[in-house]
């Protein structure tokens, strides 16, 4: 339903940074008339049609870019939409979405363009999502996981695991409705069999979660280690090194910068830390709260050592945390071999790599093993990759309800209390693929039974 | 022979088992009401199988029995044998079948709508129903002419336009020797109301002096049987058996000969059958590898000379009947009374109902049993039920009678009638219930009474029984959740019972979770006062077991209707068009405008309508309130 007091929203459609060309989005009834004062050529604006001008504000040029104008309803949005194409800087894309409000857009809210596309009928609800996920990711990884929800790599390997619930389901239901003497049994009872299978792929799925959350938002890397160890220094030494930025997040406080770089098809989101202290005091600061935030969140935790410092003493990590800790001893320059031997005893053999963040030796290899680490995440045998949370959490309960089921069934349970666990995980399901009707099951006993007297 | 007025508040039209509920309940609801049938004598026949009940179809009729309806103290009273299907399942699917005195069930029926005050009974058909401007206002009979009302049910049954097959040939009826009805169909259908085609079946009956009884396997009723209504007091029924055989691969080849003959497989037959209830000559073509169907021979009423030959249902030719039985054990020299026959009517596609039974489109019309699609002598009961108090609430100004999924089996029934519209008859299935630890035939009663008797359907002497059998249930639960009992005391009884002692306390309802222990193991440690109360009431005992011992599941599930509820009841307009809403599918636009769900409860069960569709209407809804605000 195009509606046409509906207000004109305008926004950056790619990531922001340096680099390339940053598209800007106009969507509603005064897109098309915002965009002709904003923008000269000596070509006019008709729909479809990429054209080259200037873009300017009330002083003067912006910078010179592509505009092209789609009709409604045949846009992304299903409104009148204009794409302004611009170069990639973040200071030109502010002037030009300035200048778009000050004719009269307002900024989208998070995710409104593909509110509007869905609201106008332009695509359905995971669809939706698969778009939301490619704007907003912008590796190459990424963006091959989100093109396989669109087509629906994902929907076919949970009709898979649905059609399979919905066979266990009839079995048993069967023996509800319809009485022996009425229909035989022909399938033997094995539901435990079938739960376990369909639980066992359940699982290989989730396991896809954690790392189609990499591949989407990048591996988190937070630095940690004492004051003065040397992180801001392997961190700016990252960024010289990896010179795509690919995005800088500002921290929420004050307490950690973030900088993501991209190292082959992969993000690494570099977090440097307020550091950790070593001592015994209750941690006080609210930094390190947050240190130890970013830590549990973290994928791989960089841990700077100084090898010039004698005072360094052994990190008090938890186990999961060590588990996953990758240990930097730093100004490798300045460091005696005596260092090197008590630091690699204080970290008691665990992995390490050795640098120094001032000269950038090493930084590379660093970079290098990272990468290593985040292919190690990676699943096997699993083509399909969850990335949205809310398919995670469906399958999780669905799971759940599948693991009860499997107790009622150890317990010798009714058909219809074994049922009621199943009708529950075949309900999770639903809330990625859509609803199952009751008639499915009945068809499904119509179909593979002789019934009826 | 009847004195027949010329206007009445409500018109029931057909004598069937939903025109019988519908005609008591809107006489004894105080409704002026006048029963149209073709055959006096026909009241209440059972077309098909002589027997009410079965999975689910029972729990149909203790709701029937709860909200005040006849279905369930008739069949008690003239039943021949009752069993409990489901015993080895959970008690939640336990359902109650009995075998019928087909004879006495009709004579019975016919005597209390005749002994009803507010009731009067025409022997006559309709042939057409008056409306002006969108709403019902008379009837036309064949004999008796124009007679107004307020209102009026069509229970018409099989009998619309009725087209019987035996083999190739075909006659009008309504059922074997009844006539078919015309009329009603064709005036409905020029209000706007569209008909369809469906399709059944019934075997043949023969002649029990020609059955060969040792060669069959007699088959009881249960030794202590359960009565169906809640009313019942001092049940004690005939238990006659019914005998089962076997077809055999003769059988099969005998019948395959005749396929060539066959309504069904030349293409004559066009209506739509029900899967679940397949002719015989289906069941060998669908499932060609299994080499014999189980038979049972069931009679028609006491010391009957007629039995149904049950599993035989079939519309082959006479002479392929009779070669067919007579290659089955026991039927050797079978001779039929009543051939078995395909019977083609019309009925109206239940979508162009309200949930009150009501016709969207023409006020004061209800439409009830085989002619919204349904098939079952329960399913109509129950309808009829349903449409007669509905009738009469209108006419009051009352608020609908409206009952939800998670209420009763009924409401099961009715929703998915109209967000399902069947394009096969209907039955009801255990499996389309979801809540079916909470709907169950031992608790109909405390499920519903409470209506029956706000309709004044239900005696207050069964209402208040009622009420003390849920007062009692409460009570004991709260005493067991209350009471923990010293290992010293409570060890002996565990251990007679099989299971592992207690170091310290036990609590009484952690007891009676384990799988092993009964109510009756623990009556000892609760008050004589409340003990004695628990024993007197008939089946208590296991209504406190089930919630007890499932009380996780029912939990679960009552958490589930509570989560539903959130838009289940949020109203749609009827005026909605949703042809214009982009953002859902064609598909779901197209079904959504068709049935045009009263609410979003209801469009969620469409099929062809998904999560995402209700999000975007909701989205709308929204956005309208919102709009509006602003
Ligand atoms: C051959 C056959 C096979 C069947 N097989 C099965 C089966 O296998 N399983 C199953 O569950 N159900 C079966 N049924 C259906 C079952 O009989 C019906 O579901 C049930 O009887 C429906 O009840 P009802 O009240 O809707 O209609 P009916 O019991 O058909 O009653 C209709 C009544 O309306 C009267 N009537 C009709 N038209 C008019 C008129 N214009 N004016 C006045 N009176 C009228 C008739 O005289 C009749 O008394 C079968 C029915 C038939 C006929
Ligand atoms: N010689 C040498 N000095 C370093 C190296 N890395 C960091 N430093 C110095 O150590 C000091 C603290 O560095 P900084 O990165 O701010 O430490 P942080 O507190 O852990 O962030 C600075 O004076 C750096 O110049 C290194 O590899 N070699
Ligand atoms: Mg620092």
């Amino acid at each position: 339903m195009t509606n046409s007091d509906s207000l004109t929203i305008v926004a950056i459609a790619t990531p922001r940074g340096y680099g390339g060309i940053a598209l800007i989005r106009l969507s509603g009834p005064k897109a098309l008339s915002i965009a002709k004062r904003l923008f000269v050529s000596n070509q006019n604006l008709s729909p479809r049609r990429a054209v080259f001008g200037n873009l300017i504000d009330d002083s003067g040029t912006i910078d010179t870019g592509v505009v092209t104008y789609f009709k409604a309803p045949s846009s992304y949005t299903g409104e009148d939409v204009v794409e302004i194409s611009i170069h990639g800087n973040p200071y030109l894309c502010d002037l030009v979405i300035s200048a778009c409000k000050k004719l009269g857009a307002v900024s989208a809210g998070p995710g409104e363009f593909t509110q509007r596309a869905f609201l106008n009928g332009k695509m359905d609800l995971s669809q939706a999502e698969g778009v939301a996920d490619i704007t907003y990711s912008s590796s190459r990884a990424a963006q091959s996981a989100s093109m396989d929800l669109l087509r629906g790599a994902l929907g076919t390997e949970i009709k898979k695991i649905k059609a399979a619930l919905i066979n266990t389901i009839t079995v048993l239901e069967l023996e509800l409705d319809f009485q022996e003497d009425e229909i035989d049994f022909i399938s033997a009872r094995d539901t435990l069999g079938a739960v376990s299978v369909i639980i066992s792929t359940i699982d290989r799925l989730l396991k896809t979660y954690d790392w189609g959350k990499i591949i989407r938002e990048g591996m988190r890397c937070p630095i940690i280690g004492a004051p003065n160890s040397g992180k801001s220094s392997l961190f700016n030494a990252f960024l010289q090194e990896e010179r795509v930025i690919v995005s800088s997040l500002p921290g929420t406080t004050r307490d950690y910068i973030e900088e993501t770089i991209r190292v082959d098809n992969y993000q690494i989101r570099l977090v440097d830390t307020a550091g950790l202290r070593n001592t015994n005091n209750e941690i006080e600061s609210r930094g390190m709260q947050k240190t130890k935030s970013l830590m549990r969140d973290g994928n791989i935790l960089l841990y700077v050592i100084d090898l010039s410092d004698p005072r360094e003493t052994m990190p008090k990590l938890t186990p999961s945390e060590l588990k996953k800790t990758c240990f930097i001893l730093n100004k490798a320059d300045i460091a005696k071999p005596a260092h090197l031997q008590n630091a690699i005893k204080l970290i008691g053999n665990r992995r390490y790599f050795i640098c120094s963040a001032l000269n950038h030796t090493g930084v590379r290899e660093i970079a290098t093993a990272l990468i290593t680490e985040i292919e190690k995440l990676s699943p096997e045998n699993c083509p399909i990759i969850i990335t949205r949370e809310r398919h995670k959490d469906a399958l999780f309960y669905t799971n759940l309800n599948l693991k009860r089921s499997v107790n009622s069934i150890r317990r010798g349970a009714a058909p219809e209390i074994i049922s009621i666990d199943l009708r529950e995980a075949l309900g999770y399901l639903d809330v990625i693929l859509g609803k199952t009707e009751n008639d499915d099951i009945l068809n499904n006993i119509f179909n593979n039974f002789c019934i009826g007297k | 022979m009847f004195h027949v007025k010329r206007s009445y508040d409500n018109i029931v039209i057909g004598g069937g088992h939903a025109g019988l509920e519908a005609s008591l309940a809107s006489s004894r609801m105080g409704a002026n009401t006048l029963l149209v049938t073709m055959d006096i004598s026909a009241i209440s026949r059972m077309s098909c199988n002589p027997a009410i009940g079965g999975l689910a179809k029972g729990h149909l009729v203790a709701e029937i029995d709860a909200l005040g309806g006849e279905m369930a103290r008739v069949i008690d009273k003239t039943g021949i044998q009752f069993r409990m299907l489901n015993r080895s399942r959970g008690r939640a699917v336990w359902s109650p079948r009995a075998q019928a005195d087909k004879i006495k069930y009709s004579f019975e029926m016919r005597s209390r709508v005749e002994n009803q005050d507010n009731l009067d009974i025409l022997e006559d058909t309709v042939i057409k129903i008056i409306t002006e401007k969108d709403r019902v206002v008379a009837i036309l009979t064949q004999n008796h002419g124009e007679i107004s009302c307020l209102s009026a049910i069509v229970t018409a049954g099989t009998f619309l336009n009725g087209l019987i097959h035996i083999g190739l040939e075909h006659k009008k009826g309504g059922r074997l020797d009844e006539e078919s009805a015309v009329g009603i169909t064709q005036s409905l259908n020029s209000v706007g109301i569209i008909s369809g085609r469906l399709k059944t079946g019934t075997p043949p009956r023969i002649h029990f002096d020609s059955i060969n009884i040792e060669h069959t396997t007699p088959q009881y009723g249960d030794a202590q049987p359960v009565p169906f209504s809640f009313q019942t007091k001092n049940f004690a029924p005939k238990n006659i058996p019914c005998y089962i055989t076997h077809t055999n691969q003769v059988t099969h080849d005998i019948l395959f000969s005749g396929l060539d003959r066959s309504p069904l497989y030349s293409g004559k037959i066009r209506g739509v059958g029900p899967r679940y209830c397949p002719s015989i000559e289906d069941k060998i073509v669908r499932f060609r590898n299994r080499s014999s169907h189980q038979i049972f021979l069931e009679p028609e009423w006491e010391g009957a000379c007629q039995y149904y030959v049950n599993g035989f249902s079939t519309s082959l030719p006479i002479d392929i009947q009779r070669k067919g039985l007579r290659s089955i054990p026991g039927l050797e020299e079978a001779e039929i009374i009543k051939p078995g026959y395909a019977i083609e009517y019309d009925f109206f596609s239940s979508y162009q109902l309200k949930r009150t039974l009501e016709t969207k489109t023409i006020s004061g019309l209800y439409l009830a049993g085989q002619v919204n699609g349904t098939s079952g002598y329960e399913e109509a009961a129950a309808l009829g039920l349903m449409a007669g108090i509905n009738a009469v609430l209108k006419i009051h100004s009352e608020q609908p009678f409206i009952l939800s999924r998670s209420d009763a089996y009924i409401g099961v029934l009715i929703d998915d009638l109209i967000t399902k519209s069947p394009a096969e008859p209907y039955r009801m299935f255990t499996s389309s219930a979801e809540y079916r630890l909470l709907l169950r035939f031992d608790n109909a009663d405390q499920r519903l009474s409470h209506y029956g008797q706000r309709y004044g359907l239900v005696p207050s002497e069964q209402f208040l029984k009622t009420r003390q059998k849920t007062d009692t249930i409460r009570t004991t639960i709260d005493f067991l959740r209350a009471t923990t009992i010293g290992p010293a005391e409570i060890n002996p009884t565990l251990h007679r019972c099989g299971e592992n002692a207690v170091g310290s306390g036990l609590n009484l309802f952690k007891a009676l979770c384990r799988p092993n222990i009964h109510l009756e193991d623990l009556l000892q440690f609760l008050p004589s006062s409340l003990s004695n109360v628990i024993v007197s009431i008939d089946g208590l005992v296991n209504l406190v077991e089930i919630d007890v011992k499932y009380h996780g599941y029912i939990k679960r599930q009552s958490i589930q209707i509570k989560s539903q509820a959130r838009h289940e009841n949020t109203l749609l307009s009827p005026d909605f068009d949703y042809l214009k809403i982009n953002s859902i599918t064609k598909e779901a636009r197209e079904k959504l405008n068709q049935i045009k769900p009263e609410t979003i409860g209801q469009a969620s069960r469409i099929s062809g309508v998904s999560p995402s569709d209700i999000t975007a209407l909701l989205i709308l809804l929204k956005k309208q309130v919102v709009s509006r605000e602003t």
